[in-house]
């Protein structure tokens, strides 16, 4: 289709009003980038992402060079937006005539936009991420629980890098490999590790939905005689007149409940 | 200002540990190099310092506050009985040192408020929280009247088998913490009823409406506090919860544990 618009606009006008067109267009073009970079900081900003984005690494690269991560969207949504007209009036204007060429530019440049776009989304959200489980883990004082955020962190670098690279089309095969190859390891062996905890989940949310017992009720489970203390998604706590249980909620609804009544 | 200088170095001279009331980093990096005992007091280690006291609340009355940080740096042994120490903190401006008080540190006599926190059955969140909605509820009463109310926390089983119901039990098969940001509004519209809320050591809302008959004998709370005191010192002798309530006549908040008056706060200093 789009071929025929600079002929159809020929026999429509004269081949001046043609290239006035193309002038105009490169104008609106010129406001419309204008427009599309003020309402992208405005858009950040309403939203809260900019404050979101404070103090993370890639903002401070960008600030060093004198822009800021909104300020490189922008630009980079405002450059989409005056290539396109560009070749829109060049089309139109018939100034270089080499189609093939631009054809495949258009085709190009929204995959291009997207894989950098891909890339900065990737390196801000991994390290925020990365950084909200920071904060959660703090209260763990566990050296070894520093590995997670990190390993998040990367697991959305290489997913951003991974969508980049299949955008501006390299072949990402192998690396797709690799990454089915992970996420089933994490799955899997995930599974496998929680399979207890995810057991005991599924017994006490229904405990907590339908409460059987509550807090303050006398039960036996396995000979275990007590007073509830507590009952949580994970386990419950039985209190006697010494000891107190911790009963995983899996084991209550194999073994089932004694209330005692007085 | 010879006699200003030698007065402070009388005072920050010669002593055994130095409390630092600060969340702030260049402040604390100040005193980073000095050889004596640092102990940092404050709600979180955003400092990151090797001893550290954790403050439940914003005390705004700093009496209270030193109180609390002296006990708990004594209570987590970072500070020996009779150690001379010296207290950095704010009076007026927010994140600015601008007091400096030494003290003995058995000046005071231990009152328990430290252990009230930590070592009670429930998490020092749960206390702390109740804590929060006691204040507020203090601070704006229920549509502007001055409202009682009395908070049961922790090792909830034993106190719901030493009360009873008076009524329905509102909470039944709901699931809510205190905490939860709908809590202060249900609790303020609930301090209308007559008797107690029991929260269990999680934090779980298990009932209200209770009504508590605890044994009341030997128990010593101070002459003219009410029924609702009565009742609130003697259930925290026979179980191992403590409570916190909110006094109707005059509007203060008081915490018991093991049958004694612990903690006693003004809502209107928070």
């Amino acid at each position: 289709m789009q071929p025929n618009w600079p002929d159809l606009i020929r026999s429509l006008f004269s081949q001046e009003t043609a290239f006035t067109l193309a002038v105009a267009i490169l104008i609106v073009g010129i406001v419309l980038s204008y427009l599309v970079w003020r309402w992208t900081h405005l858009l950040l900003e309403r939203t809260g992402i900019k404050s979101a984005i404070e103090g993370t690494t890639f903002e401070r690269t960008a600030q060093r060079f004198g822009t800021s991560t909104a300020g490189i969207l922008g630009l980079l949504l405002a450059g989409f937006v005056y290539a396109g007209t560009l070749i829109v009036a060049f089309h139109i204007a018939r100034l270089l005539n080499v189609e093939l060429f631009w054809s495949r530019i258009t085709g190009y440049l929204p995959r291009f936009f997207i894989a950098v776009l891909a890339i900065v989304i990737g390196l801000i959200v991994g390290e925020k991420a990365a950084l909200v489980i920071q904060e959660r883990l703090q209260s763990v004082k566990l050296p070894e629980a520093s590995v997670i955020p990190k390993l998040v962190k990367y697991s959305i670098f290489y997913i951003a890098a991974l969508i980049a690279l299949a955008q501006v089309g390299v072949a990402t095969t192998a690396l797709l490999v690799l990454l089915a190859a992970y996420a089933f390891g994490v799955v899997f062996l995930g599974g496998l590790a929680f399979k207890d905890l995810l057991m005991a989940s599924a017994a006490g949310i229904y405990l907590l939905l339908s409460e059987p017992y509550t807090i303050g009720d006398e039960v036996r489970i396995d000979e275990k005689r007590g007073i509830v203390q507590e009952v949580d998604v994970f386990v419950t706590r039985i209190e006697s007149e010494d000891e107190e249980f911790v009963i995983p909620n899996q084991q209550v609804f194999r073994s089932g409940v004694v209330r005692i009544r007085d | 200002m010879t006699g200003l200088a030698a007065l402070l170095d009388e005072i920050v001279g010669d002593i055994d540990a130095l409390l630092l009331f600060t969340r702030d980093a260049s402040t604390f990096d100040l005193f980073s190099d000095e050889e004596t005992t640092m102990i940092v007091v404050a709600k979180d280690n955003a400092v990151g310092a090797d001893n550290f006291v954790r403050l439940p609340l914003e005390f705004t009355n700093v009496n209270g506050r030193i109180r609390f940080g002296l006990e708990g740096a004594i209570r987590q042994e970072l500070v020996a009985e009779g150690d001379e120490v010296v207290c950095l903190t704010t009076s007026f401006e927010e994140n600015r040192i601008d007091t400096v008080v030494r003290v003995r540190a058995d000046q005071f006599t231990q009152t328990g408020i430290y252990d009230l926190f930590t070592n009670s059955r429930a998490d020092a969140d749960v206390v702390r929280d109740v804590f929060e909605v006691a204040i507020e509820l203090g601070q704006k009463g229920q549509k502007g009247k001055p409202v009682g109310a009395l908070f049961v926390v922790g090792d909830a089983g034993k106190v719901m088998n030493k009360s009873r119901p008076l009524s329905y039990n509102p909470f039944e098969k709901s699931h809510v913490h205190v905490g939860d940001p709908i809590v202060n509004v249900m609790l303020k519209e609930f301090s209308r009823l007559d008797g107690a809320f029991v929260i269990s050591d999680g934090g779980k809302i298990v009932s209200a409406y209770r009504y508590l008959e605890p044994a009341a004998e030997g128990v010593d709370i101070p002459r003219g506090l009410g029924a609702r005191h009565m009742a609130a010192g003697a259930i925290t002798r026979d179980t191992n919860a403590i409570t916190i309530v909110l006094s109707e006549s005059d509007g203060m908040v008081r915490a018991f544990k093991g049958g004694e008056l612990i903690l006693e706060l003004d809502p209107e200093e928070y």
